[in-house]
């Protein structure tokens, strides 16, 4: 389990980590989700005690990480991919670790094998490709055999069978009843491993929930085009019905279910030209609550969300 | 700002699988294992640490030659004076001290460069024992080396000179054991102050630079600005002369006394250990 109190963290006359508070609780993946510069990785710094923090505690199983007596056997930690010496083989990296803590360098062979970095064991680790160089960081994580794992961007750099193979370690280490934290700034990403959300904004917690409750909350409605757009409209407005017309003359419709659309226009022999339900994307949703709380916002582009609106349909 | 915390018991968390704790805890003996597989682990602290060793004995033997007569056929040609033939052999030092350096240097340096620091201090989060551990490991691998090259480099030296038909010293004359193994702990001592000033600057460049001016440049600067009132005072104390002290067989007055340098360099290489003991430990990384 990890435990933030009223973490802060100051640089300059800069917040990067504001007054967080909230728990990880073990058994589930729990996302941390934030646009790049909303404080994740400073906040996962502080928590494996690389930076002091300027205000509040954080605890990982219970005590602060500095004072537990075998830091790696509680906590797996992967901050960057390439944490490692180019010059020193992926075993003697992990042997390297493996004797602080006085593991067994079969323990070494096991966590390389899991990862499946053992044909490349004794090849430099200056010579892996970024994917290899994230999976030892995810073999160093599991040295010791750690009750919590927290991983920041896991994902990164990783091909589709790379990024499937984290998602279904993550999903198996949580099941075993670990705590498994894992940053990203990709919500469609975390919304396919993780159970729990943590979302931050600008150091500042923006929301603490479940993948399902952000689900339900992003609104849905149906699109409906039909050269009869003025009869349709009066078919379908009503209590707790809004219709609103969208572009290319179509009517969305929130309030009502495509099923029911579709069959109250046949009743009237209206005809339909299209009746699609839309789903606001997880992305969306999460555009939609760290809006305000954007570090960089990018040039070119009036709304942050456009692209990712356009290409979500697209996909859907 | 804060959000709904569920209380958590401990009693209706899944049961974690049995797992593997027969393993302890961090141990400054475990630590020191590490340091020690990630220093042989890395070709370059091998080909440092032979390079100086070679250094020491190939200047010194080229040295002891051309003093021998044997390279110019006319004895010590346009050389400096030298009537101390331990002094000759052991002159390798000088151009060691600058690989051996490095070598206490790149220990550290390199964790910053490549991001293994952040690695390294999470799996032993209390620092400073890491900080002793490379020490530790720097100073087992550099002295007994140093001293192999220095004893060669005396040994080597002496031949050669011999056959210039010049006086040789063997190792049972005054001061000259002193010398060679105070040779080693020189070179021993800049290595460790490589890794303080590494620990300190964080930079491999920075560190070196600094490491060579420290060593270097300051003798010569401070016979050129400061003025001949305090000149001598002060450069006995730098560590190159306060080293001297003990690495030259013969006491020159411009120079401390042997045990007094030895003292004034130890506190070369362990009052920055000290500075790059709080720097660790106070900063993030």
């Amino acid at each position: 389990m990890i435990d933030l109190q009223n973490l802060t963290k100051v640089y300059g006359d800069k917040t990067v980590v504001d007054d967080l508070t909230f728990t990880v609780e073990p058994g589930v993946v729990t996302g941390f989700l934030g646009p790049n510069g909303a404080g994740k990785s400073t906040t996962m710094r502080m928590l494996v005690g690389l930076e002091t923090a300027d205000g509040g505690v954080a605890t990982v199983n219970g005590r602060r990480y500095v004072e537990h007596r075998a830091p790696m056997r509680e906590v797996g930690v992967l901050l960057e991919a390439k944490a490692v010496h180019p010059g020193r083989s992926a075993r003697n990296h992990l042997l390297a670790l493996a004797a602080t803590h006085r593991l067994a360098s079969s323990r070494v062979d096991e966590v390389l094998e899991l990862v499946g970095l053992s044909d490349v064991a004794h090849d430099r680790a200056g010579s892996f490709s970024l994917g290899m160089g994230q999976r030892l960081g995810i073999a160093t994580a599991l040295l010791g055999d750690p009750e919590t794992v927290m991983l920041d961007e896991p994902v990164n750099g990783l091909d589709p069978e790379g990024i499937r193979w984290i998602r279904d370690l993550l999903r198996s280490l949580a099941a075993e009843g670990r705590t498994v934290f894992v940053s990203s700034h990709l919500m469609t990403e975390m919304a396919m491993t993780a159970t729990q959300l943590v979302i931050v904004g600008r150091g500042r917690l923006v929301a603490h929930m479940s993948v399902d409750d952000l689900v339900s909350r992003s609104a849905s409605s149906v699109r409906v085009r039909s050269p009869q757009i003025g009869r349709l409209r009066d078919l379908l407005t009503g209590d707790g019905v809004t219709v609103t017309t969208g572009h290319d003359q179509a009517l969305d419709v929130v309030g009502l279910s495509a099923d029911v659309i579709g069959a109250r226009a046949a009743a009237a022999s209206v005809v339909l030209h299209e009746l699609s339900p839309q789903r606001a994307s997880l992305e969306e949703a999460f555009m939609e609550l760290t809006r305000e709380s954007v570090e960089f916002h990018g040039h070119g582009s009036t709304d942050p969300t456009d692209r990712t609106r356009t290409s979500d349909r697209k996909a859907a | 700002m804060s959000t709904t915390i569920a209380t958590h018991h401990p009693l209706t968390a899944p049961a974690l699988p049995a797992r593997n704790r027969t393993g302890s805890g961090v141990s400054a003996r475990g630590v020191l294992r590490s340091e020690w597989i990630k220093l042989r682990s890395v070709r370059s602290s091998t080909t440092t640490l032979v390079a100086a060793a070679a250094l020491m004995v190939f200047v010194g033997l080229v040295f002891s030659a051309s003093l021998g007569g044997l390279l110019s056929g006319d004895q010590g040609a346009g050389g400096p004076v030298v009537t101390d033939s331990t002094g000759a052999a052991l002159s390798g030092m000088m151009i060691a001290q600058l690989v051996i350096g490095d070598l206490g240097v790149l220990v550290i340096t390199s964790e910053y460069s490549t991001g293994m620091i952040r690695t390294t201090l999470t799996a032993v989060p209390r620092r400073l024992s890491v900080l002793w551990a490379k020490a530790a490991v720097v100073t087992v691998s550099t002295f007994p080396v140093m001293l192999v090259a220095s004893i060669g480099a005396f040994l080597g030296g002496q031949v050669l000179i011999g056959m210039g038909d010049l006086p040789t010293a063997s190792i049972g004359d005054a001061g000259v054991l002193r010398a060679v193994v105070g040779t080693a702990a020189y070179l021993t001592g800049i290595a460790l102050m490589g890794l303080a000033i590494g620990t300190l600057l964080r930079s491999t460049a920075a560190a070196i630079s600094t490491l060579v001016g420290v060593v270097f440049l300051l003798p010569g600067l401070g016979m050129l600005l400061l003025p001949s009132s305090v000149q001598d005072d002060v450069l006995q104390l730098l560590p190159s002369n306060a080293g001297a002290s003990f690495t030259n067989i013969s006491a020159d007055p411009v120079l401390l006394e042997s045990p007094t340098g030895a003292i004034v360099f130890a506190l070369w290489v362990f009052v920055p250990l000290a500075l790059a003991a709080v720097s660790l430990k106070r900063r993030g990384v």
